[in-house]
């Protein structure tokens, strides 16, 4: 039965949707419960709110706590160094730190947890990787530096769980890392989107055909690219391998979506753990099934640092779990994390969201790599140019350039996009998650933009 | 044995239940008499069984006092 099963918690992931909404508000009664009484800065602000952890006895109830954010945290951080007023229980119960990636360029989020969270931990990834067909007997390679960004690391404790074979393939170069996944047969290699790409073009490069080599599954993370189907379809052509979405994040200290192996075009959230609600980022307000808003997560897990209505500032759309024929009740993020509320960026009146460039970016497989250069023209002009790499000589440039600049203006409201090719190799490459903006403009202007003397 | 929610749990279940309580208590009553080895292996073995007692809508509270 045990490895029969398609689901880490049968019951759980299949109960009706009264069911669990039940055990959420129960959940959320104990965290708000034990928030209230270990941690006086959600004692203040629930009191602040007229909530006690009484008071709350269905999840509309949730609206009356206030949200949390980012800069809320940090600058509890910087008051109360070095992790703010946010701890539920002394630091000599804790085993681990780690801290955010640092890819928003701000000062990054420290955290704690204990051995009970880290079990906990792998327990979400747990709930992904099988989801996604991953068995004991499977032989898990992550391409992972093993660092301070808790990355995969949670993984890694939960492919132990199972009991698969782990390959740990921190501190080495790309073709080492091509040189283990096939030395030691992986079944399974766990990358960022960017990376699973890279590594496919040093195989390349060193005359291996991925395709024909041993591993099934390729688990993302890390990056929205991982549920972008022209991505996706790239890695799954270039490894012969079934690619599978996931998302976490620091703050969180684990996932709290995965791609189950009927992949729905989305990921399940692992809703017996956490309540995700979706919000129209500039008025707070609730968004229904299939619009697109930002996540709000509230986690009953980890108990060191409760986390009760955070604002991610990812861009989702939730969907039901019926839309998918696994059987899970789980709701799904169609097309994963969809980008940051504030990635957008503003050229000439135009959206331009780096997620949407990408999607069309990736429909050219000629490309090898990309890049997106923002740059201010007669010192008046906002310009976008994509510039992208072409390795294959035998591919004519130019009209491939013409005609990605064109699918992509009409993408943008007829936006004028420059496309250009650069040399091979000299776009940066990426591990972890890739950087592909590039905004060197003087003076930008909008919401959610970056302002430059 | 019943769950937070009113379902009974199967034999199997209320076993691995059991161990956890029982843990739970050598580890908050007596674990200052636990060598290293018995200490803190009990408490790496708690923190899995948690798992399953939440798993199972078995509310247990933290387990920080105890060290996990």
């Amino acid at each position: 039965m045990t490895t029969q099963s398609p689901y880490w918690n049968p019951r759980h992931e299949t109960m009706g949707r009264d069911e669990l909404e039940a055990l959420q508000v129960r959940k959320l009664g104990n965290l708000l419960s034990w928030a209230d009484a270990q941690v006086p800065y959600h004692s203040r602000r629930l009191r602040s709110a007229g909530v006690t952890p009484d008071s709350i006895s269905s999840l509309d109830g949730l609206k009356r706590i206030p949200f949390m954010t980012r800069d809320e945290w940090m600058q509890g951080q910087m008051g109360h160094p070095p992790y703010g007023p946010i701890l539920a229980a002394p630091q000599d119960a804790a085993i681990r730190y780690h801290l955010t990636s640092g890819t928003t360029g701000k000062a990054p989020i420290r955290v704690l947890d204990s051995m009970k969270d880290w079990e906990w931990i792998a327990e979400m990834w747990c709930y992904g990787f099988w989801g996604f067909g991953v068995r004991p007997a499977d032989r898990v390679f992550f391409a992972f530096s093993y660092g301070t960004f808790v990355g995969f690391w949670g993984a890694h404790y939960a492919c132990e769980k199972i009991g698969c074979l782990v390959l740990p393939g921190g501190n080495m170069t790309t073709e080492q890392r091509v040189n283990q996944i096939l030395d030691m047969k992986a079944t399974v290699v766990c990358s960022t989107p960017t990376y699973a790409l890279r590594m496919a073009q040093e195989a390349r490069l060193m005359g291996i055909d991925l395709a024909g080599g041993p591993v099934e599954r390729v688990i993302l993370s890390g990056e929205p690219a991982g549920s972008i189907p022209a991505t996706k379809k790239l890695i799954e052509e270039q490894w012969g391998a079934k690619a599978g979405d996931t998302a976490g994040m620091t703050e969180l200290g684990t996932i709290m979506m995965f791609e189950c192996d009927h992949q729905p075009g989305g990921a399940h959230i692992i809703e017996d753990h956490y309540i995700e609600e979706v919000i129209d980022p500039d008025s707070g307000e609730a968004v229904g099934y299939g619009e697109p808003g930002e996540r709000v997560v509230t986690s009953f897990g980890r108990g060191f640092i409760p986390v009760i209505r955070y604002r991610t500032r990812d861009l989702v759309l939730k969907v039901p779990g019926s839309n998918c024929a696994c059987g899970r009740t789980f709701d799904i993020y169609d097309g994963g994390i969809r980008g940051r509320v504030d990635d957008m960026k503003l050229v000439r009146g135009t959206n331009v969201y780096p997620r949407a460039v990408e999607a069309i970016v990736r429909e050219y497989e000629a490309i090898d790599e990309f890049q997106i250069h923002l740059y201010t023209a007669d010192g008046i002009r906002d310009e976008i140019e994509v510039l992208v790499e072409i390795p294959d000589a035998s591919v004519e440039a130019e009209p491939l350039c013409n005609d990605l600049a064109k699918t992509l203006a009409d993408a943008h409201e007829g936006l004028r996009f420059g496309v250009k090719k650069v040399a091979d190799e000299t776009l940066p490459r990426f591990e972890l998650k890739a950087k592909r903006v590039l905004d060197e403009r003087e003076v930008v202007g909008g919401r959610g933009e970056r302002k430059q003397a | 044995m019943k769950n937070a929610i009113g379902q009974e749990l199967n034999p199997a279940q209320e076993d691995l239940i059991a161990c956890y309580d029982q843990l739970a208590r050598v580890l908050g009553e007596r674990g200052d008499e636990l060598a290293p080895f018995e200490q803190r292996n009990a408490l790496k073995a708690l923190a899995a069984l948690w798992q399953i007692a939440n798993g199972l809508d078995m509310d247990r509270g933290q387990l920080y006092d105890l060290g996990a």
